[in-house]
């Protein structure tokens, strides 16, 4: 359960679209996906605005490990459980949209790639889903497709697209997703980021700002010694 | 909120060991992992004793993708919000044991392992999620690390093992698991499934067993336009 803004969401589930933008399709040197790539993150992730990104210390000390990157993504949240939703009846499903940030322990995912196995553990840290300010709605927005997209660290622009530029839409995203899974009210479907990630370290201040919804303000924190 | 057997909990999230048992890591000729491998589940996978596992038509009728497996495994059910759980306080923080099993869209899964992708749609089909039929409680299973496992087929034994040839044991899997992400009350952990992985077809009867605790039974069916 957690309140964005006035409204209380009870996710069960989050599902984050990879490489979804051409630019940052280009700059990872992935391929071009045939259909959505799909992959979870779990509540335990999630914070909103406002609170810190905790980076672990066992990532900070291990030089393996320790880059972390933020990416800023468009998010929608879902209205009503449905399964099989066709896209032309897909906003129908959508409570609205928000800003969300799928923070990732960058080289722990390319070595688990590498390794084929799965991209779960560098996605799910506890605190690496910021989201926020607000969920708005269809009518608030208009046109969830031509927004602009921007992510600064420390004041600086790091990333700066346009939702236009997303590969798989919105409608064809609840539509390829609802065919696996039922969705349940809250859940949370974040549409991939633009190029431009990079990393993030203790002290920054990252600020996601997507056009018409708000600005998502996180500080990164190192973590402190577990007792 | 699922019940299983007479308890009630609240899940927020699965999650699940690969390659965990030395003889499946042979059977697959995947690596024998430095550390536990950990993927998710979601809660739309779960379904309880005698309810069906509904086989998606979208794989049925694609040869591509129309093999789906069963994985037998011993899982443990959280008691209380935990993090960083060091090894020798682990059961202090487990509820109790379950059977869970981990049905898989093998085909799709090797498609996408071999184009580096995530392994998560291929886990996470409705009813992919079996689990009861009940929750033992730690009291009643001294040593989880000596049960034996099995799981049949329309009454033919598929797998068969003990518990004791898991690679990482439960306090080991914990505390590595606690180092990445808070658990909750009610979160499952699965903790890998033996060798004897095999393929699953509709009208099928599963039935999995793990010693001390009991058996579940699940029908798959074809799921209906």
């Amino acid at each position: 359960m957690i309140q964005i803004a006035d409204q209380t969401i009870n996710p069960t589930k989050i599902i984050c679209v990879g490489t979804n933008y051409m630019d940052h399709i280009e700059e990872t040197k992935l391929d071009k996906p045939k259909e959505p790539v799909l992959f979870p993150k779990t509540p335990n992730c999630l914070i909103l605005d406002k609170d810190p990104i905790i980076y672990p210390k066992w990532l900070y000390n291990n030089r393996k490990y320790n880059r972390v990157d933020y990416e800023a993504e468009l998010a929608f949240i879902v209205k009503e459980k449905c399964k099989y939703v066709s896209q032309d009846d897909a906003y129908e499903y959508i409570l609205g949209f928000t800003v969300f940030n799928d923070v990732t322990a960058r080289k722990m995912q390319a070595k688990d790639i590498v390794s084929k196995l799965p991209w779960f553990r560098s996605k799910s840290f506890d605190t690496f889903g910021p989201i926020g300010p607000v969920i708005k709605e269809l009518n608030e927005i208009k046109d969830p497709h031509n927004l602009n997209i921007e992510l600064r660290v420390n004041g600086d622009i790091k990333q700066s697209s346009d939702t236009k530029h997303l590969l798989f839409k919105v409608p064809e995203l609840l539509e390829y997703i609802s065919k696996f899974f039922t969705l349940e009210p809250g859940d949370i479907i974040a549409t991939g980021t633009p190029a431009g990630i990079g990393p993030i370290h203790p002290g920054d201040l990252i600020e996601v700002s997507i056009e018409k919804i708000g600005i998502l303000t996180n500080k990164v924190i190192l973590e402190e010694e577990v007792n | 909120m699922v019940k299983i057997g007479n308890i009630e909990i609240n899940p927020t999230k699965i999650i699940c060991l690969g390659r965990n048992y030395l003889d499946h890591i042979q059977e697959t000729n995947a690596p024998i992992p430095t550390e536990p491998v950990f993927f998710v589940k979601t809660l739309n996978t779960l379904v309880t004793d005698n309810q069906p596992i509904i086989y998606p038509k979208i794989l049925f009728e694609n040869e591509n993708l129309n093999r789906v497996d069963h994985e037998v495994e011993l899982a443990f059910v959280i008691f209380q919000t935990c993090k960083n759980i060091k090894a020798r306080f682990a059961f202090d923080y487990i509820q109790g044991y379950t059977i869970f099993l981990d049905i898989t869209a093998r085909s799709m899964q090797k498609n996408d392992r071999s184009i580096h992708l995530p392994w998560y749609r291929s886990k996470n089909f409705d009813t992919f999620g079996p689990i009861g039929p009940r929750i033992a409680p730690c009291s009643e299973i001294e040593n989880p690390d000596d049960l034996v496992i099995q799981l049949k087929v329309n009454g033919v034994v598929k797998q068969l093992s003990n518990t004791k040839y898991m690679l990482f044991k439960i306090p080991e899997v914990l505390e590595y698991i606690s180092r990445f992400i808070t658990l909750k009350r009610g979160d499952i952990i699965a903790t890998g499934t033996p060798s004897g992985i095999g393929s699953i077809i509709p009208g099928d009867v599963i039935e999995a067993s793990i010693e001390k605790i009991g058996k579940i039974t699940h029908e798959v069916i074809l799921e209906e336009d």
